[in-house]
């Protein structure tokens, strides 16, 4: 069946808190507006399980938040499809071209939003237990270890939100990181309070072990030079993000991580497109930043197309 | 009838159901945090209590999100 032929006037892709905001933004426009989400909807947000420095919000569930963002997006005009993946585009003719499973649509401008994903674990055994003990959800399968051992890798905010709340499942506890916690001080002290949880530090996961599922870790002790097994039945991996970025290579300036090059403006080296959120190169990346970032992105994206159609 | 077994704040389960309502197909939320039993039959079938877990007679299942699969799965 031949695909859809559509136009839009901005096509977002990634429907996290830049891309929504910027459809929030370009909605009240009154642009056509499509934000197109090929994993979960809040990206890294979805599953973060309290937001405490949101400002107007004292604390509330990643999901909730981001689903009050979409639906304010929506009540402007903007439609979120999270099932039609994207199998390619092409910006660098125009109008430019997004190509899903269903539809190949044009558009005036591309916002690219599509943030970070979790680094998998460097180890050439880690993909054999992935959901068999090693994962990266901590509100998908921390269900699942309801009264185990669970342990925890990385040292950020990420890493440390994530062993406070798999504190209501485990029975012990470690939270294993190669230095020192990065993650913010309240966080810190709620984790170091609670007695069911060990902290680790300058502690290397060497190796995973276990018939089928993961039943322990070969850990360094960076400090001491000594190795070790540790019994555990369950590891989650939160050791920093990379950008969702390969769509666009070759078409858009990147760095030597992956990140789209980028200003304040969120103007990329290519005129209609632009980068917000995580994915663009900045120094901070925090909830509010990224939602600056759909603001801006949007803001000049209708100046832009204001332009093309004036010309 | 399909069956989606899910817990509370799982994004893989909202995602899951959001796409079956889109095909309009009805479906029964069975969440394994609430009842014991539920998580059981949800071990059970799949061998884990990892979800979503999407089944049409309790036999055959889909783990996850698959979008192809769900789609071999409800046709």
């Amino acid at each position: 069946m031949a695909k859809e032929r559509m136009k839009k006037d901005i096509i977002i892709i990634g429907a996290g808190m830049a891309g929504l905001t910027a459809a929030l933004y370009a909605g009240r426009m009154n642009l056509s507006v499509l934000v197109l989400e090929n994993g979960l909807v809040g990206g890294q947000i979805a599953n973060a399980t309290g937001i405490e420095n949101y400002p107007g919000l004292a604390r509330v569930a990643g999901g909730d938040l981001i689903a009050t963002v979409q639906q304010q997006a929506e009540s402007f005009g903007a439609v979120v499809d999270e099932f039609d993946e994207i199998e390619r585009v092409d910006l660098t003719q125009s109008p430019k071209i997004v190509e899903t499973g269903e539809h190949i649509y044009e558009t005036d401008v591309v916002i690219i939003a599509t943030g970070m994903q979790r680094r998998k674990l460097p180890l050439p055994e880690a993909a054999k237990y992935e959901n068999r003990g090693v994962h990266y959800c901590e509100l998908c399968d921390g269900h699942s270890y309801d009264g185990k051992i669970i342990a925890v890798m990385g040292g950020g905010n990420a890493a440390v939100d994530a062993a406070n709340f798999l504190t209501k499942y485990a029975k012990k506890l470690y939270l294993i990181h190669r230095s020192e916690l990065r993650a913010d001080v309240v966080s810190q002290k709620k984790l170091y309070a609670n007695p069911k949880v060990k902290v680790l530090l300058e502690t290397e996961v060497k190796a995973l072990a276990g018939d089928g599922r993961i039943e322990s870790v070969h850990l360094l002790d960076k400090s001491s030079g000594k190795e070790y097994d540790l019994a555990v039945d369950g590891i989650f991996v939160n050791i920093g993000v990379v950008p969702n970025t390969k769509l666009f290579a070759g078409q858009v300036n990147m760095n030597e991580a992956g990140r789209i090059i980028a200003g304040e403006d969120c103007r990329t080296n290519v005129p209609g497109v632009f980068a917000a959120g995580d994915v663009r190169t900045k120094e901070i990346r925090q909830l509010t930043t990224a939602a600056a970032d759909g603001t801006t992105a949007a803001l000049l994206a209708e100046k832009y197309i204001n332009l093309l159609r004036e010309q | 009838m399909v069956k989606v077994y899910s817990i509370h704040q799982c994004p893989w389960c909202t995602k899951a159901k959001k796409y079956l309502e889109s095909k309009g197909v009805a479906y029964e939320e069975h969440n394994i945090e609430e009842n014991e039993a539920d998580r059981i039959a949800c071990e059970k079938l799949s061998g884990d209590t990892m979800v979503p877990v999407i089944t049409v007679n309790d036999k055959d299942f889909v783990l996850g999100f698959d979008k192809e699969k769900i789609d071999a799965l409800i046709a």
